[in-house]
């Protein structure tokens, strides 16, 4: 059977503006020759830091943005080949859920309003039957049906990311891609929606595509985890290999620098693994690893040549000298 | 021994369009020499005001400090004149804000900022100034400090926005290093190198550090002793062990247990229910009590006192009945 989102060398670049009248024009390699796969059913989180190309990835999976080469296999189907028309068709089984819960609804329109008008939009049911199913998601996401003719702002972070997560399973979508969906919202509100956003992949059988910062919060929801680092995978795998025995570098830094309880000032706790500095910006020409800059094990080979993503035990690794952290 | 900082019995209160809103009640907090004490909660919980309120920061109107003294060395900052305040900031007490893009000056270059704060607190010319300010750049690992000194802000990523904020605030040795949230705006390996610094300056210059967060994990990575705040009142106070080994109070326990932690094999978080209610909606009872697992009547009607009970002081009727 073939996987539901099957993504080969997606590239993804930006036009920067010229330099001086004459100049060639610079490009931004967003993304550099991305490739993984989403089961059906899984969650698939990518992780990075700010600028690592986490979102633009999904977004150009999805023809948000568009993808300099590369192909998008959607159950089979190279999404960016399709025309507009058989695009648009198909993005009812494609929806998003955004970060911020207060720029990403409408604050004019009636909540029953947001959540039917992917339904309107793409003439799914009779209105009588949209209405039904306006119903049914928001019984499905945890909201009172006397909610439904308020407006966005008469609702908190929580309950407005509940509101998104409706809308976006109005159409009867296969893949959601979660785009650091619980960010914006106080810890104790997190859980309440990792919790349903789980509870609705194990319902529905949903696929997630979930771009996440926090560890923490991929770890949790996550089957499949890549690590990106300026528009590349440098690390993916099944999750328990990929938190529990890193190989690359960077992954290692990532796991050591997230806060823990584990880690008690009172026991005198040192980080083990450090990387200075911040991100190189992603523009220009590159040779040798992505991460060359940054990496507590580099060496000359590191600066010259990239390394491929292979298989390396029980993770897929970009890395000349994967191992664990010494 | 006096703590360095007091907080006693403060209550700071807001005038808003639905009346006056008690934004922190009866707040008692100390905080001694060369520790950092970690203030915890969601947002609204009255963190951030207690921080601004150790700064002399509240905006009054619509502010006002009904109740209480905060004493820095035994000096009360409540009522202090404002050329008096302005002579500890920056000197005794100095802040790290959340947003370092908009904490700075966009105008000014980095090293002229830092050196005018050296140059209000200390008798230096403005030659020794801009030295020191370099000096105090590469202090904080920014790399080639004098060529940073002479950029702006913009010029800067996140990171080293906040390294150039740690280097004012530190610029004058102060006794109390407020950190407000001091790593939101950045990433995690970045975080990570800020917290490595704030202890290493702490380990240097003996400052003692108020850290206001929402993240445990940064408590447990920081803090010597830690206040859990929910809606203006602390509910839970202790070592830093203590509270995360031992959490008493139920807001406590799901702040710790609602946290995604790697490695964590439940399938479900534990949730807290519901969000902070609104300030202006508070009643007569215990503020968490709509929340809570374990409210019955009395939690409804009278409002927990801060006592200290198993481990250390928790404000909750279940923990004192011994029904939790």
């Amino acid at each position: 059977m073939t996987a539901l989102l099957d993504v080969r060398d997606l590239s993804v670049r930006f036009a920067m503006p010229r330099p001086s009248l004459f100049a060639p024009r610079p490009h931004l390699e967003a993304v550099r020759q991305v490739s993984f796969t989403l089961e059906r059913g899984e969650a698939l989180g990518i992780v990075g830091e700010s600028g690592s190309g986490k979102t633009t990835t999904a977004m150009a999976a999805i023809r948000l943005v568009n993808a300099a080469g590369g192909q998008v296999l959607f159950d089979g189907e190279d999404l960016l080949g399709l025309d507009e028309k058989a695009m648009r068709a198909r993005r009812r089984d494609i929806q998003l859920i955004f970060q911020d819960p207060y720029s990403s609804l409408d604050p004019r329109a009636r909540v029953a309003d947001i959540v039917r008008e992917p339904m309107d939009l793409m003439q799914i049911g009779t209105p009588a039957e949209r209405r039904r199913r306006v119903g049914e998601l928001f019984e499905l996401v945890g909201l009172r049906p006397d909610q439904m003719n308020l407006f966005p702002h008469q609702f908190s972070g929580g309950q407005r990311q509940r509101i998104s997560i409706a809308r976006a399973l109005a159409t009867h979508p296969r893949l959601v891609v979660c785009d650091e969906p619980v960010s914006a919202l106080d810890v104790a509100i997190q859980a309440q929606i990792l919790n349903l956003l789980a509870r609705l992949k194990a319902e529905l059988g949903l696929s997630y595509l979930f771009i996440s910062h926090d560890l923490g919060v991929v770890w949790h929801v996550c089957d499949h985890v890549a690590v990106m680092y300026l528009g590349q995978i440098v690390e993916s795998g099944p999750r328990d290999a990929l938190f529990e025995t890193p190989q690359h570098p960077y992954t290692q830094a990532l796991l050591a620098a997230a806060p823990s309880l584990a880690r008690r000032k009172s026991r005198g706790y040192v980080r083990p693994v450090k990387v200075s500095g911040d991100p190189a910006g992603p523009i220009g020409q590159r040779t040798g690893c992505p991460f060359a800059g940054r990496c507590p094990r580099v060496r000359d080979l590191c600066r010259d040549t990239a390394p491929a993503l292979t298989r390396q035990g029980p993770t897929d690794v970009a890395c000349h000298f994967p191992g664990p952290p010494d | 021994m006096t703590p360095l900082l007091e907080i006693d019995n403060l209550r700071v209160t807001f005038d808003t369009r639905h009346g006056m809103v008690t934004a922190l009640d009866s707040v008692s907090l100390h905080l001694n020499a060369g520790e950092t004490l970690g203030v915890v909660g969601e947002s609204g919980c009255g963190k951030s005001i207690t921080a601004l309120s150790v700064m002399g920061l509240i905006p009054q109107p619509p502010g006002r400090i009904a109740g209480g003294s905060i004493r820095l060395n035994g000096e009360d900052l409540v009522g202090a004149e404002p050329a008096r305040l302005r002579s500890l900031r920056g000197s005794d007490v100095a802040m790290i804000f959340q947003e370092p893009m908009t904490s700075l000056n966009p105008v000014l270059r980095c090293g002229d900022q830092i050196a005018e704060a050296v140059m209000l607190h200390q008798n230096v010319d403005s030659a020794r100034a801009s030295r020191l300010a370099v000096e105090l750049l590469d202090r904080v690992g920014i790399p080639a400090p004098a060529q940073r000194a002479r950029d702006y802000p913009h010029q800067l990523s996140g990171g080293m926005r906040q390294r150039v904020m740690i280097a004012m605030a530190v610029s004058c040795r102060p006794k109390v290093l407020v950190a407000d949230e001091p790593t939101t705006a950045l990433d995690v390996t970045v975080q990570a190198q800020i917290f490595d610094l704030l202890n290493e300056i702490q380990r240097d210059v003996g400052a003692a550090i108020l850290l206001i967060t929402h993240d445990m994990g940064a408590i447990s990575e920081m803090a010597d002793r830690v206040a859990v705040m929910y809606a203006g009142r602390v509910v839970e106070q202790g070592k830093a062990d203590d509270v995360l080994d031992h959490a008493e109070h139920p807001y406590t326990r799901g702040l710790i247990d609602c946290i995604p932690a790697l490695g964590r094999r439940d399938d479900t978080l534990r949730e807290i229910p519901g969000v902070v209610p609104p300030l202006h909606l508070l009643g007569d009872g215990c503020a968490f009590a709509s929340r809570c697992a374990h409210a019955d009547r009395r939690c409804l009607a009278q409002k927990p006192v801060l006592t200290k009970w198993r481990h250390h002081p928790v404000a909750c009727h279940a923990v004192e009945e011994g029904r939790i």
